[in-house]
């Protein structure tokens, strides 16, 4: 795909798409930056769990529309970011905040290290996904059996952080200081994975994907590959669960079950896993199909679940592809005439 | 045996054989189609429903319990023939990612109907009367609907095992399953047997929904959780393997009913960890089959 889009790019002006993505991308950071002006708090909510989403999408996507491995368990790295920094606040560690979030991030990427040095080796496809399921409802049993975290309620009344940065306090305890500190972490988080994908790293993994065998002969430790992805995407997604505790306030067991693991997977999908920006997408397009059903009860999911499944028999590519399928067609009718 | 072990080996039998009418046609459709299918639970979720409307609450009496199973057997089964014409046909060559999340996706939309069709409040059936009681089996009360419950998952294994590897249709089946293009060559019309297995396998998704509903508070959500027991079982028993999941279903089974009763206080892990343990010492489960990735 990206071959073809790259003979397409030759002759045309330099501003095309690199430019337009930069401005589109520079716009919709602005955009959310003024977001708490123009929305109502219950609105400015669900643009920040998008953004969250978004985030738990891009390190799924990370694994397998780069590396090549299904995660069905990817809630429990999310719930492991989520418990710990909620515990965290709620109970008053003696960490600054920044520290908190990056305990949490290590913590998931330990975890996944440990999962993929026991099971990666032996480990794919189905029984992979199965192993992550079990993993992730265990975990869930065990939290439900925790006081300390709150068992069957959820951890509830989690105060917001205040940063301090030695000179001075950033406070984010109103919402829409939190906000704004969620977008800039959101944004340096997908810079991060932006790099990590096109780097040297990045082509490792395609290169196990398209096919481990061969990348094996060039010398590429499949296995260590492997691994390595599964811990950053590991700890993005606890990270991501660790930046949601504080805007939800409340960390509950219906983050940590198999069907919350789904929810990246959706929104990959939905948006397409090919593009790096597809599940980004597909988490902006799922939350406003559930924005504008939720007062119908099951409607959500029969349009979410239709749509899944119209979308693994027209366009197993997703939105992003249907899109660039669409500008390469104007365009050669454009070259036409 | 003390009383209390007589108590955790029925109820781990009738919970193992509650996994095994949910498993049995998750592994024969992945045994013929190499297909995991995801949805398998939302249609035995269906199938109560289905139950539940037709019978009602308090059923008569055991035939007419049995008689409404049978009936949402035959509706899943048409499901099944649906869903087969409509998305399970067109993912027979896909890669497996997009048959496991094209199913995923048919499983939210079946939730999601289901909550739009019956809402989404508690429903509860009552087990027939006939079974509706107990009795003392060595010192210990043990419910008689445990006891039928035990006898259907035995019987549906019995019969499956006979059409299997004593019949000429379940020779058919072993061909197509080890080798369609093969089989093919030999005059057997593939598509036709891909077909009859998925209606087979949902109709017995259906039928447990329609037997097992007494035990569960209904709701569009109970699907999951029996789902999720029956993957294990056919991950442990060997994907595609019929012998292997009915082995599993029962270990599963008596291990959750022990960890239930002797480990209360931290019930239902002990599965996770038999089956952590099971994939790492037999990552291809009891009974491989062949082709399975």
């Amino acid at each position: 795909m990206d071959q073809h889009s790259s003979t397409l790019m030759q002759g045309r002006p330099a501003f095309s798409s690199p430019m337009l993505k930069a401005a589109v991308l520079a716009l919709l950071f602005i955009l959310l930056l003024s977001a708490p002006a123009m929305l109502n708090a219950g609105l400015l909510f669900w643009v920040g769990m998008t953004m969250i989403q978004a985030v738990f999408a891009l390190s799924w996507n990370l694994l397998f529309g780069f590396t090549g491995l299904a995660s069905f368990g990817h809630a429990g790295f999310y719930a492991i970011g989520a418990y710990f920094t909620g515990a965290a606040l709620r109970y008053d560690f003696p960490l600054p905040f920044l520290g908190i979030l990056a305990l949490a991030g290590i913590f998931g990427a330990l975890v996944a290290l440990a999962i993929g040095v026991v099971a990666l080796k032996r480990l794919t496809g189905i029984f992979l996904a199965v192993l992550t399921v079990a993993l992730t409802e265990a975990m869930a049993k065990i939290i439900g059996f925790s006081p300390a975290l709150g068992e069957q309620d959820g951890l509830g009344n989690i105060p917001r952080p205040i940063v301090g940065f030695g000179v001075f306090n950033l406070d984010l305890t109103h919402s829409n200081d939190y906000y704004r500190f969620l977008l800039v972490a959101v944004a340096l988080m997908v810079a991060a994975l932006w790099w990590v994908v096109h780097s040297r790293i990045g082509r490792s993994f395609r290169a196990v994907r398209e096919d481990a065998e061969r990348a094996r002969f060039i010398g590429i430790n499949v296995t260590r590959v492997r691994v390595l992805s599964f811990m950053i995407s590991g700890g993005t997604a606890a990270l991501a669960g660790a930046l949601s505790a504080p805007w939800t306030r409340i960390v509950t067991l219906d983050q940590v079950n198999w069907l919350a693991s789904t929810q990246p997977i959706l929104n990959s999908l939905l948006g397409g896993f090919t593009s790096f920006w597809g599940p980004v997408v597909g988490a902006a397009v799922y939350t406003a199909i559930n924005y504008w059903t939720r007062t119908f009860a099951g409607l959500s999911e029969m349009l979410v679940g239709g749509i899944l499944v119209l979308v693994i028999l027209i366009a197993p590519t997703g939105i992003v592809g249907l899109l660039g399928k669409l500008t390469r067609r104007i365009r050669k009718n454009g070259d036409r005439t | 045996m003390s009383s209390q072990a007589i108590f955790v080996l029925f109820n781990g039998l009738a919970s193992g054989m509650a996994f095994f009418l949910v498993a049995a046609g998750l592994t024969w459709v992945f045994g013929i189609l190499k297909i995991l299918n995801l949805a398998h639970g939302a249609f035995f979720m269906l199938g109560a429903y289905i139950a539940f409307t037709v019978g009602g609450g308090w059923p008569a009496s055991i035939w007419s319990f049995l008689g409404v199973a049978l009936i949402a057997a035959a509706a899943i089964g048409v499901l099944g023939y649906l869903t087969d014409q409509l998305v399970l046909k067109r993912l027979r060559d896909v890669d497996y990612h997009y048959a496991l999340i094209a199913t995923f996706g048919l499983m939210l939309f079946c939730e999601g109907a289901a909550k739009f069709i019956w809402g989404t409040d508690y429903q509860a059936v009552m087990p027939p009367p006939e079974v509706d009681r107990a009795v003392v089996v060595g010192g210990s009360y043990i419910s008689v609907y445990t006891l039928f419950v035990i006898g259907i998952g035995v019987s549906v294994f019995a019969a499956l095992e006979i059409i299997m590897h004593r019949t000429w249709a379940g020779k058919i089946m072993r061909a197509v399953s080890n080798d369609p293009w093969m089989a093919g060559t030999l005059g057997i019309n593939v598509p036709m047997v891909l077909m009859v297995s998925v209606i087979a396998s949902f109709a017995l998704a259906g039928f447990a929904g329609g037997i097992l509903v007494p035990n569960q508070a209904l709701s569009p959500h109970v699907g999951a959780s029996f789902v999720l027991y029956a993957f294990m079982a056919v991950v442990i028993g060997g994907l595609g393997s019929i012998r292997g999941t009915f082995l599993a279903c029962i270990l599963l089974g008596l291990v959750e009913s022990a960890n239930a009763t002797f480990l209360s206080q931290y019930g239902g892990i002990a599965i996770y960890v038999v089956l952590a343990i099971f994939l790492v010492w037999k990552p291809t489960g009891l009974f491989p089959a062949q082709g399975a990735t």
